[in-house]
């Protein structure tokens, strides 16, 4: 029942956005819903983890603890985005870039958008988790191409374009199990959990076939190289609170379903296989993105590309596998998310002080915006891996299993590449943190809710890395035990 | 039968990658969308499952003729240039093409190995049809080619879903033809935006963010 609440909250809230006209109302109400959902979500992990067995309802739903992580990490990003999103549409209509039915429309959009990606991971038939990633794309088209500027439009077509040929090239994947489950069972359908069932049984050849279209595919929305080439214009153009849902959350319900793909590939032939094809593509999204990084001269960008470092990380975790392996790989899901959408909230006021996206026009930030200047700085030491933040510890985990699982080689590939992209957004952001402050620079304070926001997410980019909640723990078992790791 | 369905799929596919205007693009498109709806017929038939032909009747509704008729509109309303711009001239792409269906016959034998020829023949022309539409896609200069090479694709998974695994259940179904739907109607006012502001649909323009 909670679960059905749950995903109940944002459609209620786009009827509300819908029909009621007055911004400031829906945007509290938005926030109030989404912090319900958020209290819900940590109710629903508890009450998963007091009895640990998978939800099932009406053979469409379906949680076990890798969805309830999921659904619980999003709930996160997404009050932290709503209460940021409060701010942001306010200051925008108060300064007169945003009109009344701009507003709307947008918290119509974030609304199904938020929908949509709670769907992915609680769907146990794989045709309608395709139907729900394939939802994702269409309605966050509209928030990356919401400026309806030239660069605007032309990040989302290139977003539409490219996202829509990987799903179907994810289709086809599907549609390549589903007949392998046919060919060797007999049995005609799209359920996960039938597959599971008899996952050893399916033809390894075909399945084989199709997981590459499936990691193509869905890889393509999940930001990896070399299908990444979308992911900096989409999050650099979308309007500021989108950006952190995207690179927060959607690029990690993509992985999800990667993830419940690559469980029955790993039941029908074994680990080896998915295992490297995820070490491979984490490293190239690594190498293209510390390349890339170091050259960067737009900030949004940096911080996509950033995005996909991070990605790559977590995918790594994944094919190093083991319980340290796992347990680092989903520890960093969280903890990136956090901080990532930390940061594209702090690169969203810059920009809009600054009105500018390149680096080296947005100078002196601590001077400028001391709040956002300082939460920025907080996040950017996270985000390059310093101690005692939280993205160190997952890093040091997922190195830690490499080394000790036999992966040193490719350990010490991935260590290196952390170290360059350490070393280059720091060198970025310390022009943009230090620095002159401009003259004539006119900068409104930081609405309390967007405030709020940065704490908020803080708490977690910092204390994530000091001290573990059992929540966290709890969960992170039960999905270990899910992968069958020892 | 069959032959006569696998020659109009791979003809009317081959003679979208030959097309030189906007108009014959979206005619051959309708025809290949027909063949697919003949051919979910056929199954249908086969199988007279009352799903079944509510899918070949929704073919029928809106690929053959609701969504031609949206790209019709589109491109009548934002006065396009009929020629659909070539990076690689049809010649060429048909010489393409050709190379393309033999890779895609070679995988088909991989992938449906042990399978009656039939099965293995319309694997390999859904796996063409796919792999013609995203060729589309890259060769084709205007934004409408796009969304033609992308419905082009989806054909092909259809075929590849009833021809192999019996079709996908029947909720699934439903929601892929909604999303697909939504998806033209998006792209459809994606185009005119970037009609609007780039004054034309030449994706070659769309080229400032980089690095």
């Amino acid at each position: 029942m909670l679960l059905l609440v749950i995903i109940s909250i944002p459609l209620l809230l786009a009827i509300v956005a819908g029909l009621i006209n007055k911004t400031r109302l829906v945007s509290s109400l938005i926030v109030l819903g989404y912090l319900i959902g958020l209290v819900l979500s940590i109710a629903l992990a508890y009450h998963f983890l007091a009895s640990p067995q998978p939800i099932s309802l009406f053979n469409i739903f379906y949680a076990d603890a890798l969805s309830i992580f999921f659904v619980f990490t999003s709930s996160i990003i997404v009050f932290a985005a709503a209460l940021y999103s409060k701010g942001f549409i306010e200051l925008g209509l108060e300064t007169g870039q945003l009109s009344q039915r701009q507003a709307k429309v947008y918290f119509i959009l974030f609304n199904i958008f938020i929908f949509s990606i709670l769907l992915v991971t609680i769907v146990s038939n794989l045709g309608l988790m395709w139907v729900a990633i394939e939802i994702t794309t269409l309605v966050s088209a509209f928030l990356v191409g919401f400026y309806n500027n030239k660069n605007a439009i032309e990040a989302a077509w290139k977003y539409l374009i490219i996202c829509s040929v990987g799903i179907i090239l994810a289709l086809l994947g599907t549609i390549l199990f589903s007949y392998a489950l046919l060919f060797s069972t007999g049995i005609r359908s799209l359920d996960w959990n039938d597959f599971i069932t008899v996952a050893h049984q399916l033809d390894p050849n075909i399945i084989k076939v199709a997981f590459i279209f499936i990691l193509v595919g869905y890889g393509t929305k999940a930001g990896l190289a070399p299908m990444h080439t979308w992911l900096p214009d989409a999050h650099s153009q979308a309007i500021s609170p989108i950006s952190a849902l995207l690179s927060g959350v959607l690029l990690k319900t993509s992985l999800y379903a990667i993830l419940r793909y690559s469980l029955i590939i790993n039941l029908c032939i074994g680990k080896s296989f998915s295992s490297h094809l995820f070490i491979f593509f984490g490293l190239l999204s690594l190498l293209v993105a510390a390349g890339l990084i170091l050259v960067q001269k737009d900030i949004k960008r940096l911080l996509a590309y950033s995005s996909i470092e991070h990605v790559g990380i977590i995918l790594f975790g994944f094919g190093v596998g083991g319980k340290i392996g796992l347990y680092g790989a989903l520890l960093h899901i969280f903890n990136h998310a956090v901080t990532k959408s930390l940061l594209f909230f702090g690169a969203g006021n810059l920009v809009e002080v600054f009105a500018s996206h390149r680096l080296e026009k947005i100078r002196g930030c601590l001077r400028v915006l001391p709040f956002t200047g300082s939460m920025v700085l907080l996040g950017i030491f996270a985000l390059a891996g310093f101690p005692p933040f939280s993205i160190f510890f997952s890093e040091f985990t997922i190195l830690i299993a490499a080394f000790t699982g036999g992966y040193a080689i490719w350990g010490s590939l991935l260590l290196l590449l952390i170290i360059i992209t350490f070393g280059a957004i720091l060198f970025h952001f310390s022009n943009v943190l230090l620095g002159e402050k401009p003259e004539n620079l006119k900068v409104s304070p930081e609405p309390w809710s967007i405030k709020l926001a940065f704490i908020f997410l803080l708490f977690f980019v910092i204390f994530g890395g000091m001290a573990l909640p059992g929540l966290f723990d709890g969960l992170f078992r039960s999905i270990i035990g899910v992968f069958g790791a020892s | 039968m069959e032959t006569f369905l696998v020659l109009g799929l791979l003809g009317s596919t081959f003679a979208m990658v030959f097309s030189k205007r906007i108009s014959a693009l979206i005619g051959n498109f309708a025809l290949q969308s027909f063949f697919l709806c003949l051919f979910s017929f056929m199954e249908a038939l086969k199988g007279n499952h009352l799903g079944l032909y509510l899918i070949s009747g929704l073919i029928l509704v809106l690929k053959v003729i609701l969504i031609p008729q949206i790209i019709r509109y589109v491109a009548v309303n934002i006065k396009s240039d009929e020629n659909l711009g070539f990076f690689i001239s049809p010649q060429l792409s048909l010489v393409c093409a050709l190379v393309l269906t033999y890779l895609a016959w070679l995988l088909a034998s991989t992938v449906f190995m042990g399978q009656p020829i039939l099965i293995r023949i319309f694997g390999a022309t859904a796996f063409s049809m796919v792999s013609l539409g995203i060729f589309l896609m890259i060769f084709r200069i205007i934004a409408l080619a796009q969304v033609i090479g992308l419905l082009a694709m989806e054909n092909g998974i259809f075929l590849l879903a009833s021809a192999v695994s019996g079709g996908m259940p029947f909720i699934v179904e439903m929601a892929i033809f909604f999303d697909i739907f939504v998806g033209v109607v998006i792209l459809g006012i994606f185009i005119f935006r970037i009609n609007k502001l780039f004054v034309g649909i030449d994706v070659s323009k769309l080229n400032s963010l980089k690095g």
